[in-house]
């Protein structure tokens, strides 16, 4: 799975630790906002002094790890709507198939600047909803809960109500799924925040389904990208390891407090984020 | 904020027509319960054990995490097939099909 020993940077177990508390980091507020966690991860890294190609494996890690972590209580919550999260994991991978075989074309900068437009838009069209957007229907019974065969639409749980949503206006989503999985194979990112964003603002998906479907789909982009990273010889096992460990607590954790967290509260929490990574990609 | 507090904008969707699908993740929970124990222990062996050991455990740990959500996107497509929703099913079996795509252009140089 590794390639030659001295592609890679020679770390020490400190170093495993650092990677592993950043990764957990990421993965706290990844789980929580519906983002993947490279987005997060790969700045980060970066500052540490890592280059991108050696970043860019680890943010995908996390992103894995914190879409499996999540998945037990995000699945439990019966916030997770699969359809929803098949249909455009499918135009997201094929975009990042095409984004991964034309990603030697682009140059980084070109990469970070794109990455940053695209997030610094996503928290603007996140943060102008106000208020709780899907409201409960006193109609709905717990029975209700659940993804409907057949279709996109479903229910979830809010507390001791049941919301029902229906997503709207899919065609015209799918294709920011597609920009999503371009980004995902041109930059190494899972594209999770312009997946979320694109099922609250166009399909108008509840926030909670939005992320926790997000949080599924992000950890199959990932697995697609790392099995390229893998067949490149671009995997360290170790250093993946100390992330793994971290981005899988982190995922747990953050899961577990968005549970807690109300729709609006998660919405301002990821528009906040999208802004620092933007600066963060801007400024470095 | 509570779920009743009122909204600028509410939105409120009519009662999904339709059967309630049976995934309810009672197979999927407590599998990927297992999963990520198995995952902490591969990954904390890989990154606490030094050389080829550490090596060893890190890659099994990374072979596992691909093999998750691919496994689930698997197992979902099956119990579409159970539910007899075809649609479902095709774009299961689609995303499957993109991933295989992706791996066999990978393996063959393609874009590298």
């Amino acid at each position: 799975m590794s390639g030659p020993a001295d592609e890679f940077r020679s770390v020490s177990h400190v170093e495993h630790l650092g990677d592993g508390l950043l990764a957990m980091a990421a993965g706290v507020l990844a789980a929580m906002a519906g983002l993947g966690g490279a987005i997060l991860l790969v700045p980060a890294l970066l500052l540490t002094g890592m280059t991108a190609t050696s970043a860019a494996p680890l943010g995908l890690v996390t992103v894995a790890g914190v879409s499996v972590a999540a998945g037990r209580r995000q699945l439990t919550s019966r916030v997770v709507n699969h359809r929803i999260g098949v249909t455009i994991e499918l135009v997201a991978s094929a975009a990042a198939v095409v984004g991964a075989l034309v990603s030697g074309l682009l140059g980084e900068t070109f990469v970070a600047w794109m990455l940053a437009v695209v997030a610094l838009a996503a928290a603007v069209i996140g943060a102008r909803g106000r208020g709780l957007r899907n409201p409960p229907d006193p109609a709905c019974e717990p029975s209700d809960v659940g993804e409907r065969i057949g279709a996109l639409d479903g229910a979830y749980p809010l507390g001791d109500q049941v919301v029902p949503y229906r997503p709207k206006r899919v065609a015209p989503a799918l294709g920011f799924m597609a920009l999503a999985g371009f980004i995902a194979g041109s930059a190494g990112v899972s594209g999770g925040f312009v997946k979320t964003s694109a099922a609250t603002e166009i399909m108008r998906v509840p926030m909670k389904v939005a992320t926790a479907t997000t949080t599924f789909t992000v950890g199959v982009t990932a697995s697609v990208a790392l099995i390229v990273y893998a067949i490149q010889g671009r995997i360290e096992p170790r250093s993946c390891a100390a992330v793994l460990v971290g981005s899988l607590l982190g995922g747990q954790i953050g899961a577990h407090i968005q549970h807690h967290l109300s729709p609006v509260a998660i919405r301002y929490l990821r528009s906040g984020l999208l802004v620092l990574v933007a600066v963060l990609l801007v400024t470095r | 904020m509570s779920a009743t507090e009122s909204a600028d904008r509410p939105d409120r969707q009519p009662i999904p027509a339709g059967a309630v699908s049976s995934i309810r993740g009672r197979r999927q929970v407590p599998a990927l319960q297992w999963v990520v124990r198995v995952l902490l222990v591969l990954a904390a062996l890989g990154a606490a054990l030094p050389g080829t050991a550490g090596s060893a455990f890190g890659a099994a740990a990374v072979a596992v995490l691909i093999a998750t959500p691919l496994t689930r996107v698997a197992w979902l497509t099956f119990r579409w097939t159970q539910e007899s929703d075809r649609r479902f099913v095709l774009t299961g079996l689609g995303l499957l099909t993109v991933v295989g795509i992706g791996a066999v252009l990978s393996a063959l140089g393609v874009g590298r």
